[in-house]
């Protein structure tokens, strides 16, 4: 008995080591952590299961017989993070650049199983130079298995990719395929193919960190959802999203003690929204002063910065909110941004999670390229979410309205259980200027002084329809508010719709126009 | 014997007895008054008058340097508001998923949402 419990015990210490002391302090050399360094600052402490420690490949080509490591590069197990279940993985660099095998597969699959079956969040923290070139054909089958997996359990229980360092080739669809992506810094990177394969390909000589370092993919391409200083923070990053999401697509995110009064009404409101309409305000002002203290956590913050979404508390329930940025693009949609929401909206009606709008848009984005790259395929995704979401949804117009943006953010037509609007709403068709010239084309031809007709005809279609007392009076607007009385609005109108119960017509799935 | 003489002891009787009551409120009174300033509130926590006096000072631990004291206090702070941004237990009002949390009508309502779904099945 003895003998079997000394090889238990040498094997596991071996499994503990990972890829030796030496590739350990290699990997503390580049600013990383190993595996299980950056599990135990994840997990509460004794938490940890592990599962399939002893695991290793068996594979004998290329003198693979000699690189055997217990556990294959890959930590797995169950364990909690304040206090609640997850499932999670840990790919370690120090074995073999923590190149995927098929016995990563294997683990990994195990736990997004576990995961499913027992509605728990799973997070990834990915560090791996790719397929394990030495298993062929093996290692690839093994990535759809896991693909296949986080497919399955999208919607039902959240994922989370931490992205601790490279990321390449197919691997890279597995973090893409989860809910959220969090990338660090200095370290991380993720594309489909390098520099090399680009430039013998097209011809185009680009480094990494501009082909798929973390402002690229937070910036400019979408992937990443988070940008993180160092892994401590990314890690934080996970626990604090986390916060937000319920453990599975039945239940609800946790609530915290309220500590912000549910009556406050915060008097910088009424005098946010500047005079002057051609004026550009910020939104995260309004969503500061609106939401619990110190509360929002904002999603995709680089990528497409005309539009803001995020999760925040109201009084301690969580919520997640869309907004347009007026101090950007004047608040435009544009396809960035239209996909932002429409991702975003899908996020939270598949995890139960009330939204809240906040519109101020003068529109589309006009223009060529907007066009051709299909602007209107992509706007008409933040339709389908909104009207296919049945989580309760409440709209704020802070100004402008115009169009078919104002359709499109959660007009009462998108199955918007609440509008309502600050008095310094402007619900119409369209701009002033715009519509003058449209509408009189023969009088402003006819005149002798065009100028001071289209000015007369502007102030008349201003008085007219830039103001939300019109929409208020057709029904389209529930109720005009003081911009301070939001947030107590807001809380009670939630207080009402938390039970909110709303089918969508049984189908295999809509054809979302992606 | 005139009127006046027959009624002089009367209003003097009755001049004596009501300046006696008066003369004993007028006692209770000050004896109230009295009481009240002696009995008196302190004044609201937070007024500028006595703030220092009604402050209890904080006590340093004997041999611990003022600014390690305040170190400890921000730090102190600072974890109560990650333990509250990450929804710590002792931060929550409900685990999630309770019974206590859950409502019937949701429960029911969010298994019709999702009852193409069937768990352990691919």
């Amino acid at each position: 008995m003895s003998d079997y419990l000394s090889t238990l015990r040498e094997l596991r210490e071996k499994a503990l080591k990972g890829g030796g002391p030496k590739r350990i302090e290699q990997q503390h050399e580049r600013g990383k952590l190993t595996a299980r360094e950056r599990l135990a600052f994840l997990l509460d402490e004794d938490s940890f299961q592990e599962f399939g420690a002893l695991a290793t490949h068996n594979i004998t080509d290329f003198g693979m017989a000699d690189q055997r490591y217990p556990g294959d590069g890959i930590v797995t197990g169950l364990g909690k993070i304040n206090g609640r279940r997850v499932a999670v993985f840990a790919q370690d660099f120090t074995v073999m650049g923590g190149s995927f095998s098929e016995v990563q597969s294997h683990k990994i699959c195990r736990i997004q199983d576990l995961a499913l079956e027992s509605g728990i969040p799973l997070i990834g923290l990915n560090d791996s130079g790719g397929a394990r070139i030495q298993e062929g054909v093996r290692s690839l089958a093994a990535y759809g298995e896991v693909f296949q997996r986080n497919v399955l359990a999208s919607g039902v229980v959240p994922q989370i990719s931490v992205m601790l360092g490279p990321c390449a080739g197919g691997a890279v669809y597995s973090p893409a395929l989860t809910d959220f992506v969090i990338m660090t810094r200095d370290t991380s990177f993720m594309f489909l193919t390098g520099p090399e394969v680009i430039k013998s390909v097209t011809g185009e000589d680009v480094s990494v960190a501009n082909l798929g370092g973390p402002l690229i993919h937070n910036c400019r391409s979408g992937v990443a959802h988070f940008l993180a200083a160092n892994e401590q923070a990314a890690i934080s990053m996970a626990k604090l999203l986390l916060s937000y999401l319920p453990q599975n697509n039945t239940e609800d995110p946790p609530q915290v003690a309220p500590y912000d009064p549910a009556d406050r009404m915060e008097e910088s409101l009424n005098s946010v929204v500047p005079a002057s309409e051609s004026e550009a305000y910020d939104m995260h002002l309004v969503i500061d002063a609106v939401f619990d203290r110190d509360s929002f956590l904002e999603v995709h913050s680089c990528y497409a910065p005309n539009a803001v979404v995020g999760f925040a508390r109201l009084d301690g329930y969580a919520v997640g909110i869309v907004a347009n940025q007026p101090a950007h693009m004047a608040g435009a949609l544009d396809i960035d941004a239209s996909d932002k929401i429409a991702r975003f909206i899908r996020i939270c009606d598949a995890y139960s999670i009330p939204l809240i709008t906040f519109v101020d848009c003068p529109g589309f984005l006009p223009g060529v390229d907007q066009e051709y790259h299909g602007v209107i395929r992509h706007g008409a995704k933040i339709i389908y979410a909104y009207t296919e979401a049945t989580v309760p949804k409440i709209s704020i117009v802070t100004r402008k309205a115009m169009g078919g943006s104002y359709v499109a953010m959660s007009s009462k037509q998108m199955r918007n259980d609440l509008a309502y609007a600050w008095p310094t709403a402007q619900i119409a068709v369209m701009g002033a200027e715009g519509a003058v010239r449209i509408l009189y084309r023969q009088e402003l031809s006819k005149t002798e002084d065009p100028t001071a007709l289209e000015q007369k005809y502007i102030e008349h279609y201003r008085a007219m329809f830039f103001n939300p007392f019109r929409a208020a009076d057709l029904g389209q607007i529930d109720e005009v508010i003081e911009p301070r009385e939001t947030r107590p609005r807001l809380i009670r109108a939630l207080e009402v719709l938390r039970t909110k119960v709303q089918q969508n017509p049984t189908k295999k799935h809509g054809l979302m126009p992606l | 014997m005139a009127l006046a003489e027959r009624m002089m002891p009367g209003v003097q009787i009755t001049i004596l007895g009501m300046g006696l009551v008066f003369l004993l409120l007028a006692l209770l009174w000050g004896i109230l008054v009295l009481m009240l300033r002696l009995d008196r509130e302190p004044p609201p926590h937070g007024s500028n008058e006595d703030e220092g006096a009604t402050r209890p000072a904080p006590s340093i631990p004997r041999g611990m340097a003022p600014e390690l004291f305040a170190a400890i206090g921000v730090a102190v702070l600072t974890h109560r508001s990650v333990l509250r941004k990450q929804a710590a237990p002792s931060m929550r009002s409900h685990w999630p998923g309770s019974i206590l949390f859950a409502s019937r009508w949701v429960s029911a309502g969010r298994h019709q949402q999702t009852q193409s779904w069937r768990p352990g099945k691919r």
